[in-house]
């Protein structure tokens, strides 16, 4: 099996976190993230140790263009939050910085991205900007957008389910937009997303908190 | 009358002091299973909760104190802003 293939393998069925929620939870909390769409697969570890910061280990294999690895520590700040009545929204910044591999050649990478998101128990937006230096490798800017409805209002104990849409916009990709309809299914501290984007990629992301 | 009156005075402030809180916290920005799992995780860890309940729909956090034990507002509000949330009011029953 070619090393890449066992990679994606590992990183799909072991690994796989990072589902476009929260990069911070409470105080002493641990989140596992896993995302595998169009992207590639990426993968976060984020242990929160005080209120507005996380840190943690991002580890990315990108696919749907140069296939590059990467590694980094990662870096995770509550720049705001607005507390509503009805709702929460936020600003967060991830940083991370460490090696990118591709093709038998290793890089110092760096990468950094900004979220802003607002969630009522109906409604939710985000958008995330983020901005990757990858060394002689590559350099390269995407967003991503989002909005979900919720068809029903779920408590806590409840199975909580959304209806979502994903823009994305990577210009250093071999498609620039890419439109992924999705369905979240959230369960107390576990959430699972499953969608398929307009370039014919299935996405599946995960994420559990303890 | 007066060792009485003594008598029922003592029992009184025991009763108080080995009577459980319940304390109801209404709080902003609660809007998802994670919020409701750091509130329960942060209030699980203080040694005076006996247990405690988020309610999503009703902006509660209802947390109860075990027998003699309390927590002030001061400290509730830390708590929850702590876990990332603001708090609009306090309610306690005895």
């Amino acid at each position: 099996m070619k090393t890449t293939t066992f990679l994606s393998f590992t990183l799909t069925t072991v690994l796989s976190f990072a589902a476009q929620a929260k990069p911070l939870s409470y105080v002493g909390g641990t989140m596992v993230m896993q995302e595998n769409d169009e992207t590639g697969h990426t993968l976060s570890l984020d242990y929160t140790f005080t209120p507005t910061e996380a840190f943690g280990l991002y580890i990315k294999q990108e696919e749907n263009g140069k296939q590059i690895l990467m590694l980094t520590p990662e870096f995770n700040t509550l720049l705001k939050r607005w507390n509503l009545p009805d709702g929460q929204g936020n600003i967060f910044n991830m940083t991370g910085a460490g090696l990118a591999h591709y093709r038998d050649n290793n890089q110092p990478c760096l990468w950094t991205a900004f979220l802003a998101d607002y969630e009522s128990r109906r409604w939710f937006f985000s958008y995330e900007p983020r901005f990757v230096w990858d060394g002689d490798i590559e350099k390269s800017v995407w967003q991503r957008a989002r909005i979900g409805v919720a068809p029903y209002l779920a408590n806590y104990n409840d199975l909580n389910t959304w209806l979502m849409l994903q823009v994305d916009h990577h210009p250093a990709k071999q498609d620039h937009f890419v439109v992924t309809p999705l369905i979240r299914f959230f369960y107390k501290t576990y959430l699972f997303e499953v969608g398929y984007s307009s370039n014919q990629h299935i996405m599946v992301n995960w994420q559990i908190q303890f | 009358m007066q060792k009485h009156l003594i008598t029922i005075i003592i029992l009184f402030g025991l009763t108080a002091a080995i009577s459980a809180d319940t304390i109801k916290a209404t709080v902003n920005g609660m809007v998802c299973g994670f919020c409701a799992t750091g509130i329960e995780k942060t209030f699980r860890a203080q040694p005076e909760v006996k247990s405690v309940n988020v309610d999503l729909e009703n902006k509660l956090v209802t947390i109860e104190t075990k027998q003699g034990r309390t927590l002030d507002d001061t400290r509730i509000k830390k708590l929850l802003g702590n876990a990332g949330y603001s708090v609009v009011a306090v309610a306690r029953q005895k």
